[in-house]
């Protein structure tokens, strides 16, 4: 293999594969990248057997072929050089050879065998959502998704495709959030239900995050899940398994409602949490006729209450909870004004955005209290 | 200005109980030399040796095998838990009709706050003689009460008065008391203490009690501190500082079990450590406390021992719970070739209240939880082996004889009738 490659687009691609490629050497073959060089295209492969990311730059290819490298040293390395073009050439013994202006290195590759053969993007059953859509239900979701192994089904988001919707669910088994967008079409489905493993929606999301494409491909064989974003496939293992049956916990009679201005709750969350316990986060909402009272003592830091004023109308109640889970959805709900629905202290409540913001989606965070 | 009122505390010992709950139960065993706890070929140790068998050197806590050594013509009985838990239950009631702050140390000793119940009960040696024989006709056992203006003095005093007899240290005879009695005698004083003190020339509490604090301290660090006070008779240190009958939560709560026959058959492993976790679980809900970390200790053959915890994501008093984690720990790291001698259960990071509460398998939890209070009551009644998980079935080895059982009167919270 011998090709010529711009130091931009090599680096380019190679940071968005970094996330892929394994920090653990226990694989010494899976802390390399692969490269293949065909067509003035160089392709680029990494995995970690859990997720698998391919992607390519143009190339001027003057010999075909595949080598492995390093990938991190080869990013630090890359990084490192001036811009202008960089020339890659396998050498014998998968040693391979970087050159670039008068730099020139040497490195120690491994066998391409080695190299674990990534599932291919299936070429039918194709689902097109749009790239926005995608990106605000992972960041509304992903960070209720479990990260005990215990329970590995709640170890991912539930995707669930209808033909006019797109529904996003995650849970820790604590809390859940749940978003839908209706007015989409994917004609193809009847009612497609996917596990998203929490590291691919991770992935997924910074892919998302800095690409142009407006639309992200998606199909699933028996055991793989397929993303194309632009000219890069993200694949991922499936998660197998039932998730939960979430609509059964969705709260119906929560009669105790309270509406603030999302900054106002945040910041006086912020504040007391700061005299929680350190361990549990508890904090307690009070709910009267003067509005919401936030407070929290702990043995070791002290005491601290902050007031909001807001309409309330129903019976007083207090209800603990952990503040992390309450500023989890405070800081994804961006904004505006929110609604908090409780019943009483044993009981979910309910935490949606108010009013517009994003009006096409229709959230909800569902958080069950502490006893405290 | 009155002067203070002068403390007066009871220390009430059964003597030999084990032995003596067993002779009530085979009146022919009276007068020999029994021991309590098992076979004579087993492992474990022994949970009590009737006074006969103690003048050949056995003691509790010494492995079977030695008593038999040194005691071959003993009577070798096994412990029966629930006749204890019984007999305690008993003692504590009748201790309760004798004054409201009674604090079970174990389940054959108790404490007794009697200042000022004079009036009540006339000075302390009557008052002790009328307990004494409260007990004797309430449960026909006998027991030793020391009488004391501390709780250490009043236990020491009961130890000297053993075996069915009372003995009153008034105040300001504390010292003199205690001088002459080996250092061993005080409690808190083990065999490692009693050897390093040894080693500085102090045997008697005396020898102790003449020694400047500070040195002590200088050796011992805050120990040493704690002891130059119990060498005075002060309470000082440890469980000696709290009031009478007041209740400090445990800070962790832990079960084990040693095969008499050590194994490495996985079915039996994992059925020993549910059997654990019940009875950890049981605990738990004892003192209405949950637990956020549990661990596993696993012990091979040759001795060589790992512990291996683990952070649940919320806090629980559930046995299935509980098993569930520490199996997986087991099965995460047990060396399924190498056989097990000792399994145990420990449990860790606890409050009083549940915490987070979760939200998919709420009802599961409350199903769980009633199914365990009943389970509870049933074994408060008929014995820790009426119910159990069915995986834990395989591992109803016998209850040991334990000096502080779950269920011990006047040490859990919950109220008593």
């Amino acid at each position: 293999m011998e090709i010529t490659v711009s130091k931009f687009d090599l680096l380019k691609e190679l940071t968005a594969t970094q996330g892929v490629v394994e920090r653990k050497t226990t694989i010494p073959i899976l802390s390399h990248f692969l490269f293949e060089a065909a067509d003035d295209k160089l392709s680029i492969t990494a995995t970690d057997l859990d997720l698998g990311l391919r992607t390519s730059c143009p190339a001027k290819v003057k010999k075909e072929g595949a080598c492995t490298i390093p990938a991190r040293k080869l990013y630090d390395y890359v990084k490192l050089l001036p811009d202008g073009d960089i020339s890659i050439k396998a050498l014998e013994n998968h040693w391979v050879n970087i050159r670039s202006g008068r730099s020139n290195t040497k490195m120690v590759g491994m066998a391409r065998s080695n190299f674990p053969a990534l599932p291919v993007f299936p070429t039918a059953g194709v689902i097109k959502i749009p790239a926005a859509v995608l990106r605000t239900m992972i960041a509304k979701t992903i960070f209720a998704i479990s990260s005990e192994e215990s329970r590995y089904t709640l170890n991912g988001a539930l995707m669930v495709l209808k033909p006019e919707s797109i529904t996003m669910v995650a849970t820790d088994g604590h809390r859940l959030a749940h978003i839908e967008k209706a007015h989409e079409a994917f004609p193809d489905v009847s009612d497609m239900r996917t596990l998203v493993p929490k590291k691919a929606m991770a992935e997924l999301n910074t892919l998302l995050n800095s690409t142009e494409a407006d639309v992200v491909e998606f199909a699933k064989d028996e055991s793989t899940l397929f993303f194309r974003i632009g000219g890069r496939v993200l694949t991922s293992r499936q998660l197998t398994g039932q998730f939960p049956n979430f609509e059964a916990v969705l709260p119906r009679d929560n009669n105790k409602f309270v509406t603030v201005r999302c900054e106002d709750i945040s910041s006086a969350i912020q504040r007391v949490a700061q005299f929680a316990d350190e361990r549990s986060g508890a904090i307690k909402l009070k709910l009267d006729k003067g509005g919401i009272t936030v407070s929290s003592s702990s043995a070791e830091t002290g005491e601290s209450e902050d007031q909001i004023e807001a309409t309330y109308a129903a019976d007083p109640v207090v209800i603990g909870f952990n503040s992390q889970y309450l500023l989890d959805f405070l800081k994804a709900a961006t904004g505006g004004e929110v609604r908090f629905e409780f019943k009483d202290a044993q009981s979910a409540g309910q935490l949606r955005p108010e009013g517009n913001g994003d009006a096409e989606f229709k959230y909800r965070y569902i958080v069950m209290p502490m006893r405290i | 200005m009155c002067s203070p009122v002068q403390r007066t505390v009871f220390h009430l010992d059964m003597d030999a109980f084990f032995v003596s709950v067993e002779e009530l139960f085979d009146p022919s065993l009276r007068g020999k030399a029994v021991v309590v706890g098992g076979r004579p070929n087993e492992r474990g140790v022994c949970a009590a040796a009737s006074y006969e068998a103690r003048k050949f050197g056995v003691h509790s806590a010494m492995p079977l095998r030695t008593a038999y050594k040194l005691c071959p013509h003993a009577i070798f009985v096994d412990g029966h838990p629930e006749r204890y838990r019984e007999y305690s239950g008993k003692v504590f009631k009748i201790l309760r009709n004798f004054t409201p702050q009674v604090e079970m140390a174990s389940i054959d000793e108790a404490y007794l706050e009697m200042t000022g119940t004079e009036r009540l009960h006339g000075p302390p040696l009557l008052a002790a003689h009328h307990l004494s024989r409260a007990i004797k006709s309430g449960t026909q056992l006998n027991c030793s009460i020391g009488i004391a203006s501390s709780r250490l003095v009043a236990k020491v005093a009961s130890d000297q008065a053993k075996p069915h007899g009372i003995l009153w240290v008034m105040s300001g005879q504390e010292s003199r008391f205690l001088a002459p009695l080996e250092v061993r005698k005080i409690p808190g004083i083990g065999r490692v203490m009693e050897e390093n003190l040894h080693a500085l020339g102090i045997r008697y509490v005396g020898d102790l009690a003449r020694l400047q604090p500070e040195f002590l301290e200088e050796k011992f660090g805050q120990w040493g501190l704690a002891m130059a006070g119990k060498a005075q008779g002060l309470d000082a240190g440890g469980w000696f500082d709290e009031a009478i009958g007041s209740h400090e939560d445990p800070k962790s709560i832990s079960h084990e079990h040693t095969y008499s026959e050590d194994t490495k058959d996985g079915q039996q492993l994992e059925a020993t450590l549910a059997r654990l976790s019940e009875m950890v679980g049981r605990r738990l809900r004892e003192h209405q406390l949950h637990a956020q970390t549990v661990q596993l200790k696993l012990r091979y053959s040759d001795f060589s021992t790992i512990t291996r915890a683990h952070t649940l994501p919320t806090r629980t008093q559930l046995d299935n719970d509980i098993f569930e984690q520490v199996r997986t720990l087991f099965r995460k790291n047990w060396d399924s070739h190498r056989t097990v001698r000792l399994l145990g259960v420990h449990v860790s990071s606890m409050d009083e209240n549940e915490g987070q509460l979760g939200l998919l398998d709420d009802e599961k939890h409350r199903k769980w939880k009633d199914a365990l209070t009943t389970a509870d009551r049933l074994r408060d009644k008929f014995g820790e082996n009426a119910v159990s998980l069915a995986s834990g079935m395989r591992a109803r080895y016998r209850e040991r004889t334990h000096e502080n059982p779950a269920s011990l009167p006047g040490k859990s919270k919950k109220t008593e009738d």
